[in-house]
């Protein structure tokens, strides 16, 4: 079993925020997880879309908190990175899936190659990022 | 179907290399003079010209009308499709529409790209906000993600995925224009043993980025007939499927647009896929051809590895398989790769596979893959059914 580097040592820029999803990004500052929702059919979803993914209709998007405890969906071992990653290899990158039927991509921290696997319950754990924003990443629940 | 009224009448194809000394320009030069030389036309019978994605010309707004003024082309029709993996197929299919439409006789399709040389390529998508501060290297994580969830749903033999990376191997090693340092012979437990990119996905899973280029001559059929052509290869279906379920949060990442794609083209075909004499799927990574035998149906979903360890995808076998190696053994032709397999496809057609010749030529199978999307597989699919016979 190999190291996994949680890549909390990695220096990471600003966010890349565009004008609608300057709302989630907003949120990070308080370590909240706002989440997409489409009011006209109840659902929710991921990533931040200028319109809903479901109707394509802008005007019934609105943003709603979620607690974001959910279970990897799936995990890739990254042994290959450009920079700031380059050199700071293996991480992990795990896709998790939240009750509220969305799926959301991070960085782990803290768990180990022996302990990820599919299903694993995880919770957020916000990484400080420049200008008071956080990065969302996983931890074990 | 009018799509099969159109003709390709020649194909050419540079040797792909892994860094280019020259300019993508000279590659398109080299490739239309011997589309002129192999149809015996004069350059002003060429009145369209469509091509695929390039990573060097990416950063030009005016791609295919720049290209037609370094080539000094003439046209009624010029495009550049922008579909990535899928653009050489997608190229070639609205030429084909171009011309049935009547905007033009004779489409020139190139597909050259010298991404390792020179890439104009500035991004924007949702990469940059999303994953890349990830460390998301781009398609290998994505396949990872893919593969652990495929092993997770059916179970996956690592050794299955190595004999089609053998097979293909095989190819390149009797291909004089695959990049020299993928012509030599592997295993599959070299394939096993190689280095993880990003776990489970492996070295020898990848394609390795090149330079290189390729490109058709389609003309209507009409005019194939006048002219007297022997040798010619029609389009007789294709399908092409672009954000596959993407209404939808989360899908079965096992599931691709090649499913509502193949269906489409081998309605059109008249075939099925056990009709098929050889297969030329897109492989950017060794399982996408996998997933692709179960979603055009040559076996269920979940039996990839089963159907592998049944047949023998050499060019002697009962599949023949990317007989000049595809892209992963060829070297990857930056967005232009997808050409890489669509011309193998077209050559084995013509009976000029040489020492790699396939025995049944009845017709060939052909797909792209183009574009990597936040938690799924691809973005665009295509699929196209050829015949030398109409």
């Amino acid at each position: 079993m190999v190291t996994v580097n949680d890549t909390l040592n990695i220096e990471r820029g600003a966010p890349a925020a565009r004008s609608f999803s300057q709302p989630y990004w907003d949120g990070t500052k308080q370590k909240k997880l706002l989440v997409q929702f489409d009011k006209s059919v109840g659902k929710y979803q991921w990533l931040p879309r200028a319109t809903s993914r479901f109707t394509g209709r802008k005007s019934v998007l609105e943003w709603r908190e979620v607690k974001g405890e959910g279970e990897v969906y799936s995990h890739t071992l990254v042994y290959r990175a450009r920079p700031p990653f380059q050199g700071k290899e293996p991480f992990f990158i795990a896709m998790v899936t939240l009750p509220e039927g969305v799926q959301i991509m991070g960085n782990t921290v803290g768990i180990t190659q022996e302990e990820m696997k599919i299903g694993l319950k995880v919770k957020p754990y916000w990484h400080p990022l420049p200008d008071g924003y956080h990065m969302l990443m996983w931890q074990k629940a | 179907m009018a799509m099969r009224d159109t003709a390709i009448v020649a194909y050419s194809e540079v040797k792909t290399v892994q860094k280019s000394d020259r300019d993508v320009w000279e590659i398109g030069a080299e490739i239309l003079e011997d589309l002129l030389n192999k149809t015996g036309m004069e350059k002003g019978e060429i009145d369209g010209l469509c091509l695929s994605s390039s990573t060097t010309g990416a950063g030009n707004c005016f791609w295919s009308q720049t290209t037609a003024d370094q080539l000094a082309l003439e046209v009624d029709f010029c495009q550049t499709v922008d579909i990535g993996g899928c653009s050489p197929t997608g190229a070639l299919a609205r030429a084909a529409v171009a011309i049935d439409a009547g905007l033009c006789e004779t489409v020139l399709c190139l597909f050259a790209d010298t991404a390792v040389r020179e890439s104009g390529q500035r991004q924007r998508h949702y990469q940059q906000e999303w994953t890349a501060p990830l460390g998301l290297l781009g398609p290998p994580t994505s396949f990872g993600f893919i593969t652990s969830r495929y092993e997770h749903q059916f179970g996956l033999d690592y050794r299955m995925l190595g004999k089609l990376a053998v097979a293909q191997r095989n190819g390149a090693v009797l291909n004089d224009l695959a990049c020299e340092k993928l012509r030599t012979p592997i295993t599959i437990d070299d394939y096993i043993n190689s280095r993880m990119i990003a776990d489970p996905i492996r070295l020898l899973d990848s394609v390795m980025p090149c330079d290189g280029g390729s490109g058709l001559i389609v003309t209507s059929r009409k005019n194939a007939e006048k002219k007297g052509y022997k040798k010619a290869v029609f389009p007789i279906g294709y399908g092409e499927k672009t954000s596959f379920q993407f209404s939808e949060n989360i899908v079965d990442v096992t599931d691709t647009g090649h499913m509502p794609a193949g269906a489409k083209a081998f309605k059109q075909a008249g075939l099925t896929a056990k009709d098929i004499n050889s297969f030329h799927p897109y492989d950017d990574f060794i399982i996408a051809m996998m997933i692709q035998l179960e979603m055009l149906g040559f076996c269920k979903k979940g039996q990839g590895c089963d159907f592998i360890r049944e047949h023998d995808f050499n060019f002697g076998g009962d599949l023949p398989l990317n007989t000049g190696g595809g892209q992963i053994s060829v070297g990857q032709v930056g967005l232009a790769g997808g050409g890489t397999n669509l011309v193998e496809a077209v050559r084995q057609l013509f009976g000029e596979g040489g020492s790699r010749q396939v025995k049944n030529t009845k017709n060939a199978l052909v797909t792209g893959i183009g574009g990597i999307p936040y938690n799924r597989n691809w973005n665009t699919s295509v699929v196209m059914v050829l015949t030398p016979n109409g």
